[in-house]
């Protein structure tokens, strides 16, 4: 490597991570200033916020009727991706592709559109709003994104080993459990923090489906209102940041590991 | 069922929307036979395969292996096993669990288990490689894999789809044998597709050979190649030189051939079903002409000059243009002290074509 030299497009590019990322160490940096106040100079070091945080029962409340949701969301949309990865996999069905983009539709209608239509819908059948009606409708939503990362998944590997296996004497149902299983475990790993994140941060719909438990974003929305009550947000916020962070890492870490044996398995 | 129909095929049809691929395919495979599909791609010997391990469903026919009928029979039901091309050996498995992967079913005890696939390392040559991962094995070494874990299975067929397609030149001459020996060693039927002719013409007892859906000939190696019936088959298998024309006089196995570019020809060959006027193709292998510097005294001969030779080593390809005709005659010479490469290049000798009458084959033109 020669000397680092700041061309135009190196200038774009740090101006460009800059504006990325450095509001979002504000989060951190200011979770840690003693004052109630978001603005320089700084104070000075407090853990308090931090404190503050874990005390707040409706924050933490809040926090783990998000992780709740997210997790069954995440859990239940994978199961509806692996079977329609499957099923776009494994047949040649006629309107393959209307089907997928029908599929995918949600992925394009606006959020709004999609959280007032559902509000329609679901009162109209009387089901009264609750976090199951926030997950119903984040499931909606995760269901095209998790297909996806599967159909990848799967269309990686050879077909045969699918034969290979019932050739040996398994059933279908065994042949998905000892082999198509195990094969598409990065995808679904991937498909799993995929949902789970995409949940975790969802606003809108929360908001329109949502009753008196909110989930993390509605609370912290509605806490923007009291100054006093931010900083210990802001702590939270930091919390998540970090271990968004970690998981992202993580989530790619099994990604490559799954190319990886899938070139080895290559002939 | 008798030994001579273990596998017995009949009028078999596979249909891909207007595409026959398989087309009243009707044929046995006898106990213990080493047996090949053979014939290019698109021939639809791959998808004959596919319907013996239970694949392919056949739009029409059926399939008796060991006198069951097999249609209503799923892939994991049947008595046979597959080798894959692709070998298709399971990335998660460790070599071990791959060998084993199709006894679950069988619950043996684990010491027994471990001795059975122990016993299959051991004769696939890789003896200790049981805890290796997939990822680390060469491709010779998966396809011994690919076999171990098919024949742990002890099937009553084998089925194997172009098994040495994706091997080296070297390593798949030595495989060539080390299945043959498998196969007498373990006595088990052996199904193979393969569009290499010198593969087929290695390993197998018979071979049936496949064109548009059909098989055109089923006969051992030797006679196949010596006594072809159709001309599909003398070109596809080795290289052949084919003469048009049409029976000038044919009795007492004896056939004289007009033909347009090298005057008439006599065979005493195989085939001599013709009557006079039919159009044929009188066929000679390169291995059969000889070429002389000198007028031969008498026989079959004719007079050319050598257009150019390939020399591949153990023998040569010499091109030899006869007048009269357009394409050159192909010869195969041995490289014997030397001869070959002494050949020299175009046009440089005027030399003399000979050949047995026996070698010459009649084939009927369409």
């Amino acid at each position: 490597m020669g000397k680092m030299r700041l061309g135009p497009l190196g200038i774009y590019t740090v101006l460009y991570l800059a504006f990325l990322y450095i509001p979002v160490l504000f989060i951190p940096l200011f979770s840690f200033n003693d004052s109630i106040y978001i603005a320089f100079p700084l104070k000075g070091f407090t853990l308090q916020h931090y404190v503050e945080m874990v005390n707040r029962e409706p924050l933490i409340n809040a926090l783990f009727n998000s992780l709740k949701v997210g997790a069954v969301v995440s859990v239940v949309s994978t199961i509806f991706g692996m079977l329609a990865a499957k099923a776009f996999t494994k047949y040649r069905l006629p309107g393959t592709n209307a089907l997928t983009a029908f599929i995918s539709i949600p992925l394009v209608i606006p959020l709004i559109i999609l959280g007032i239509s559902l509000l329609t819908v679901l009162k109209a059948v009387d089901v009264p709003l609750s976090l199951f009606t926030i997950g119903l409708s984040h499931t909606v939503i995760c269901v095209p994104f998790s297909m996806f990362v599967l159909i990848s998944r799967l269309e990686g590997f050879d077909k045969s080993m699918e034969e290979a296996a019932q050739d040996l004497g398994e059933t279908p149902w065994m042949t998905f459990w000892r082999v198509t299983f195990p094969l598409a475990m990065p995808g679904i790993i991937a498909s799993l923090l995929l949902c789970f994140t995409i949940s975790f941060d969802e606003f809108i719909l929360a908001f329109f489906l949502g009753s008196d438990e909110p989930t993390l974003p509605l609370y912290m929305w509605s806490q923007l209102r009291f100054p006093a009550k931010l900083p210990s947000v802001l702590a939270l916020g930091a919390v998540i940041f970090i271990t968004s962070f970690i998981v992202v890492c993580f989530a790619e870490w099994v990604r490559r590991r799954g190319v990886q044996t899938q070139t080895g398995s290559a002939i | 069922m008798s030994d001579e129909s273990y596998i017995s095929i009949q009028n078999i049809s596979k249909h891909f929307g207007s595409v026959k691929a398989c087309d009243e395919v009707t044929f046995d495979i006898r106990q213990g036979e080493f047996f090949a599909l053979l014939g290019p791609s698109g021939c639809g010997k791959t998808t004959l395969l596919r319907m013996l391990a239970g694949f392919e469903i056949p739009t029409y026919g059926e399939i008796y292996i060991d006198g069951q009928p097999m249609s209503l029979i799923p892939p994991y039901k049947r008595p046979v096993n597959m080798v894959f091309q692709s070998y298709a050996i399971f990335p998660h498995l460790t070599v071990a669990e791959n060998i084993a992967f199709g006894l679950r079913k069988d619950k043996l005890p684990k010491a027994e288990l471990d001795k059975k696939v122990d016993e299959a390392l051991e004769m696939i040559a890789l003896p200790g490689y049981g805890h290796r991962g997939a990822d680390e094995l060469s491709g010779g070494q998966r396809q011994r894999v690919a076999l171990a874990r098919a024949l742990i299975k002890k099937p009553k067929v084998l089925l194997l789809d172009e098994p040495l397609g994706a091997l080296d030149k070297k390593l798949r001459e030595q495989m060539q044998l080390e299945l043959r020996d498998l196969q007498r060693e373990v006595g088990i039927t052996f199904v193979f597709v393969t569009h290499d002719q010198e593969e087929a013409l290695t390993m197998s007892d018979r071979i049936a050979v496949m064109a548009e859906g059909r098989t055109l000939e089923i006969e051992a190696p030797a006679p196949l190649y010596e006594r072809p019936k159709t001309a599909f088959c003398a070109d596809f298998l080795g290289t052949m030189n084919f003469f048009e024309g049409s029976i000038d006089n044919i009795g007492d196995g004896e056939a004289a051939i007009k033909t347009g570019d090298m005057g008439t020809m006599v065979s005493r060959g195989p085939n001599m079903d013709f009557s006079s006027g039919n159009d044929v193709l009188a066929a000679i292998r390169p291995e059969n002409i000889e070429i002389a510097f000198d007028k031969p005294a008498s026989g079959s001969f004719v007079e050319g000059k050598v257009r150019a030779s390939a020399f591949l080593g153990d023998r040569a390809h010499v091109y030899v243009n006869v007048k009269g005709r357009k394409d050159p005659v192909l010869t195969a010479m041995q490289n014997l002290g030397g001869a070959a490469s002494r050949m020299g290049d175009e046009g440089e000798h005027t030399v003399w074509l000979t050949w047995s009458e026996e070698s010459v084959i009649l084939l009927p033109r369409h």
